[in-house]
């Protein structure tokens, strides 16, 4: 028993070292969820929801100024003795932190006003379930110098934090621990430093970059070729890079949107459900459109980038969501499904935001 | 004479430019400077030869003579240089009041032009230029990215013009490397392996693979692979690759597959693609896929084409 105890805990200390630092009870209880979970397979099968309680809560407004960016995506480990209630202290205090980062000599940007302002807000309806935390938005803007200038403050770097449908880590952690474990950032990367540095120091949290595997890739060109549109703005476009030596070689393979749309609709047979069969063919039947023509087999290498009309991801973490201006209901928004090893699954659905459509 | 032999010296008499006609007939030294005199230069081409035939006719000129004329024709350059400049200078002013052409010879009858454009009320934009360089004993030339749309079919009919051309053809062909380019059109890339013996060579490469490896591996489908490199090697051969960065392809063609019969089956339409391979040196990527397991051998003749054809920019539809 003695044995089995200290490997049991060796184990669990060299696994979670880089997520927490003490609380031993969260520890065994962060454990024993992950021997129940150590295999866990994708869902076979996703829902296309076709209306849920994010869009009563939406500020279109709000999230509509997320759009057209590109976000770069982190995970990030619960926050220790979070308070929603405390947004307008963590804004001064992020302040007077980025203040005295930036005396230190530290990460300055050229020419870039000391006087700068924090935000900390929350940014309803980004969830998915009613479980969830909410999500909250961090901005750092610059202040202008002249009193005269009564202009708009500019926004120099934006961050936000969310949970959606985080039902099975939220399970496991105790009331002292706020779960927002997807970090989605844009603007200077001096900037993100700065920030995550601040919440890690007070959070007792730990941030590391979320990179999009191909396989997660496969499913996001899936299921955005799956969103109709009323009018289509750009290609449905791939980037796979080819592991050959001495030179790297890189494909880019583009699909008329009207073309990737029938493709998708004649492999597609379950209504309101995206199943792995079906993003299997669909991704089967590009490969085998492109060797019939090439005689190269695009399985074998290594999808980078996936690019719709709806949205854009690279394996790095990045991601871009664009709006259909001239669709008057079409609204994109975020889900994601958290699994256990910190790998977040992302998906950017459109739903009616129109409340004719509503049902 | 000859029905044949009238039809040599028809025939090499035609190929002389007119500006060259008198300086070629002298050299020849077959016709005296008294029946040249009598001839009138001034008329149509075709008169003007049938005339020149008679004469040599007259004089029983025979098939080494014409050999002859042949000769002198080649000995001298016809392409004269500073015609072709001042001609293209000339077309681009008359039509465009500001603009720059500054010319440099270079080695193998080559010339760089640049061309610095204005407008009707701007001086030349130095910082814009065009660059042309045209081979002169060749009927290629290559220019770098133009700025300004609408001066490219300008530059085109000044080039066709100047050098004596009846129309110029835009290549589906770019890349960044002059030399490249260059090995592509004048096909002289496959020039180091003319006397290129298949079998030794492939011999002596198996036979490195035993010496190397440790004698417990061994390799599954060997024969499969010696003949994937064997394949790979003739189809791109063993020389260095000209240096092309990309390949693009415009597809139009209709879905079909083996596995996947009735997905899209009922679909006329063909699916649109665009697919660009990038590379810093595309062929020889290209040429290492088949051997890491990426592609069949043999690629498809789609990849291979690119230095036969010389194109790298290609439109394929269904038949």
């Amino acid at each position: 028993m003695d044995s089995y105890e200290s490997t049991h805990q060796h184990i669990a200390s060299s696994r979670l070292k880089d997520y927490f630092i003490g609380a031993t009870p969260l520890q065994k209880r962060l454990e024993s969820v992950r021997k129940q979970t150590s295999f866990v397979p994708t869902p076979p099968r996703r829902k296309i929801p076709q209306c849920s309680q994010l869009q009563e809560d939406n500020d279109p407004q709000k999230v509509a100024f997320l759009l057209h960016k590109q976000w770069t995506l982190y995970s990030l480990t619960p926050l220790y003795k979070f308070s929603y209630t405390n947004l307008k202290e963590y804004a001064s205090l992020l302040s007077a932190f980025i203040a005295a980062e930036k005396q230190k000599g530290l990460a300055v940007e050229v020419g870039e006003d000391f006087n700068i302002k924090v935000t900390f807000s929350t940014l309803l309806g980004m969830k998915g379930t009613q479980r969830d935390p909410e999500a909250f938005l961090v901005q750092i803007l610059s202040k202008s110098q002249l009193p005269s200038e009564n202009r708009e403050h500019k926004v120099l770097w934006t961050g936000w934090f969310c949970c959606i449908f985080g039902d099975s880590l939220l399970e496991t952690v105790s009331e002292d621990f706020t779960c927002v474990p997807l970090f989605l950032a844009n603007g200077a990367e001096t900037n993100t430093a700065i920030v995550g540095t601040w919440f890690q120091k007070t959070f007792d949290c730990y941030f590391s970059p979320l990179a999009i595997n191909a396989f997660n890739l496969s499913w996001m060109a899936a299921m955005w070729t799956a969103c109709k549109m009323d009018q289509y703005m750009a290609a449905t476009e791939f980037l796979w890079s080819v592991p050959c030596s001495p030179q790297s070689l890189d494909i880019s393979y583009a699909i008329h949107p009207e073309d990737a749309k029938a493709l998708w609709d004649s492999v597609h047979k379950t209504p309101g459900e995206v199943t792995q069969e079906e993003v299997d063919l669909f991704m089967d039947c590009l490969y085998s459109h492109f060797h019939r023509h090439f005689k190269i087999h695009l399985s074998a290498t290594r999808l980078v980038r996936v690019s719709t009309s709806v949205a854009s991801a690279h394996t790095d973490g990045k991601i871009k969501v664009s709006l259909n201006k001239s669709s008057y209901v079409i609204f994109p928004y975020c889900y994601i499904v958290f699994k256990m090893y910190g790998i977040c699954i992302f998906h950017i659905e459109e739903a009616q935001w129109n409340a004719n459509l509503r049902q | 004479m000859d029905e044949t032999v009238a039809e040599f010296f028809k025939r090499t008499i035609l190929k002389i430019p007119m500006t060259e006609m008198m300086t070629i007939l002298k050299a020849w030294d077959f016709l005296s400077e008294k029946q040249l005199q009598n001839v009138n230069f001034r008329q149509r081409k075709e008169s003007l030869v049938q005339d020149l035939v008679l004469l040599c006719e007259k004089k029983r000129a025979s098939v080494h003579d014409a050999a002859l004329l042949d000769i002198v024709c080649e000995d001298i350059d016809l392409f004269d240089m500073e015609q072709f400049k001042s001609s293209f200078k000339k077309i681009l002013q008359r039509a465009l009041k500001n603009v720059m052409v500054s010319f440099r010879d270079a080695e193998e009858n080559a010339v760089w032009i640049r061309i610095a454009w204005g407008t009707q009320y701007r001086k030349p934009n130095q910082y814009k230029p065009v660059y042309v360089v045209y081979y002169s004993q060749t009927p290629y030339a290559f220019t770098s990215s133009c700025p300004l749309r609408s001066n490219i079919p300008l530059l085109g009919q000044a080039l066709t013009v100047a050098s004596n051309h009846h129309k110029i053809v835009k290549m589906d062909l770019r890349s960044r490397y002059l030399d490249s380019l260059k090995a592509i059109v004048f096909k002289q890339y496959n020039q180091t392996f003319e006397t290129y013996n298949s079998t030794t060579p492939l011999q002596e490469k198996s036979l490195e693979l035993d010496i190397h490896m440790d004698s417990r591996i061994i390799h599954e489908n060997r024969i499969e692979k010696e003949r994937v490199q064997r394949v790979t090697q003739e189809t791109f051969g063993d020389y260095s690759q000209p240096r092309l960065e990309f390949a693009q392809y415009k597809l139009e063609t209709k879905f079909k597959s083996d596995f996947n019969g009735d997905i899209l089956a009922e679909r006329k339409e063909p699916l649109r693609c665009l697919i660009k391979f990038s590379s810093p040196h595309l062929l020889e990527a290209l040429k290492s896929l088949a051997p890491a397991g990426i592609a069949d051998a043999p690629l498809s003749p789609l990849l291979t084409c690119i230095p036969n054809k010389g194109m790298n920019y290609f439109k394929i539809k269904d038949k």
